[in-house]
């Protein structure tokens, strides 16, 4: 009983801080500001904000953020805020996406990255 | 089939949150080893925090959980406690020895929640922790063949490799690869031939897609802290030139370490590949990161 007891306190906790930790990111979140600064590519030195909960990188005309080369997929990544952070996804494109000059499928961006997707280079900013 | 890394814990030592640990992380080792839905994590550093508020939002949920723990020191360890599926009643978490009468692993997970401790006693998790076991340093898990190596490190360590459909993950860390007499050391000018290291880790690394090693320090610091456990990311990197692996992961990074100087030490070792005509490519472990093969 005392057992179950200390159980159901550990979860009401938990649970506690899970809604704090989350109310606590919103607001945050709001104060952070995420971008993309591309460097080459076409568009050269076009600032993008990721401002929304999902954005597209691709060829194709639904794309938020598109590339004209023939070498981008048409969703060829996903860009993602998670809590405070912005999460780069490759979408299983046929050229990938390179993050500091390496081969990723996933990665949690930090500001000044260089991520190259097809022939486009961007650096990605936070602040 | 495709194999999927991701780093949740890179450091070294003792959990090192900063400003000037951003890049790369905080976290003490954790790497997940995912085949389809067959999950291995390596090791129980503080990253495994992560790792399980992560699982939890996953659909389906990967079950059970194949823990690889490679020793028991603190820096391996210490986020079992914190690792929220292990709350949970329908999850299984299979704790692995290297042979059928070593529970080693399960032991000294279970020892560490004891009150003296941690408020939540291993007893009273909600989780099925199964101590189970290597034939010998061997299995087939799931389809995965899991293979584990001793490595050199005070009291004793092991890596683990995993593959399955001509995929392989080799994951190797707290080794110190130790510079064989005649070896060029300290090779500050990068400019010394490839060193010598172990046949068994060459055959264990050997052709993998991906090879995980310690690389705490440069030749500089490792000259000072020779027999503490750890390697020369030189070392390391000349180890899997050797292997022909065609990925290296510089991992365990010191907690004095900046990300700067681990951007460094990174760039050292790609041009030391380079100089050798190797073909290896060479990245920094980093929190957050996930690579597919």
């Amino acid at each position: 009983m005392e057992t179950d007891s200390r159980k159901s306190q550990l979860n009401a906790a938990m649970t506690a801080n899970a809604r704090m930790l989350r109310r606590m990111l919103r607001q945050e979140r709001g104060m952070r500001r995420h971008s993309l600064e591309q460097i080459e590519g076409d568009g050269t030195s076009s600032q993008v904000v990721l401002n929304q909960d999902e954005m597209v990188m691709g060829r194709g005309a639904d794309t938020q953020i598109r590339l004209a080369s023939k070498r981008a997929s048409r969703e060829h990544a996903f860009l993602r805020l998670q809590g405070t952070d912005c999460l780069l996804v490759d979408n299983d494109s046929q050229n990938g996406v390179f993050l500091n000059g390496f081969k990723v499928h996933s990665a949690v961006l930090r500001d000044g990255d260089v991520i190259q997707v097809a022939d486009s280079v961007f650096v990605y900013h936070e602040d | 089939m495709a194999a999927f890394v991701k780093f949740w814990g890179t450091r070294g030592s003792i959990p090192t949150p900063a400003s000037w640990t951003r890049v790369y992380g905080g976290n003490t080792s954790c790497v997940e080893v995912r085949f389809e839905d067959t999950l291995f994590i390596c090791d129980a550093g503080s990253g495994i925090r992560e790792l399980g508020k992560n699982l939890l939002t996953r659909k389906p949920r990967p079950n059970p959980l194949h823990l690889m723990i490679s020793h028991t020191h603190w820096d391996h360890i210490q986020g079992f406690p914190y690792f929220e599926p292990a709350y949970l009643k329908a999850v299984q978490i299979n704790v692995y020895g290297q042979h059928a009468r070593d529970n080693n692993a399960y032991r000294v997970l279970s020892g560490q929640m004891s009150s003296d401790y941690f408020p939540v006693s291993f007893k009273d998790l909600g989780a099925s922790i199964v101590a189970d076991y290597l034939n010998d340093g061997e299995k087939k898990i799931a389809g995965v063949q899991v293979r584990s190596f001793p490595v050199n490190h005070p009291g004793g360590c092991f890596g683990y490799s995993f593959e399955k459909d001509g995929r392989k993950i080799v994951y190797a860390t707290d080794n110190e690869l130790e510079i064989q007499a005649g070896d060029f050391f300290p090779d500050e000018a990068n400019a010394g031939p490839l060193r010598r290291v172990p046949d068994e880790l060459v055959l264990a690394a050997q052709e993998a897609d991906l090879v995980i090693l310690d690389a705490q320090w440069d030749d500089k610091d490792y000259a000072t802290r020779k027999t503490w456990g750890h390697s020369s990311c030189f070392s390391a990197t000349d180890l899997a030139i050797r292997a022909k692996a065609k990925n290296l992961a510089l991992f365990h990074h010191d907690p004095e370490s900046t990300d700067l100087a681990v951007d460094q030490k990174t760039e050292a070792c790609r041009q030391r590949a380079a100089r050798f005509g190797s073909d290896l490519k060479i990245f920094a472990a980093r929190e957050g990161v996930e690579l597919k093969f």
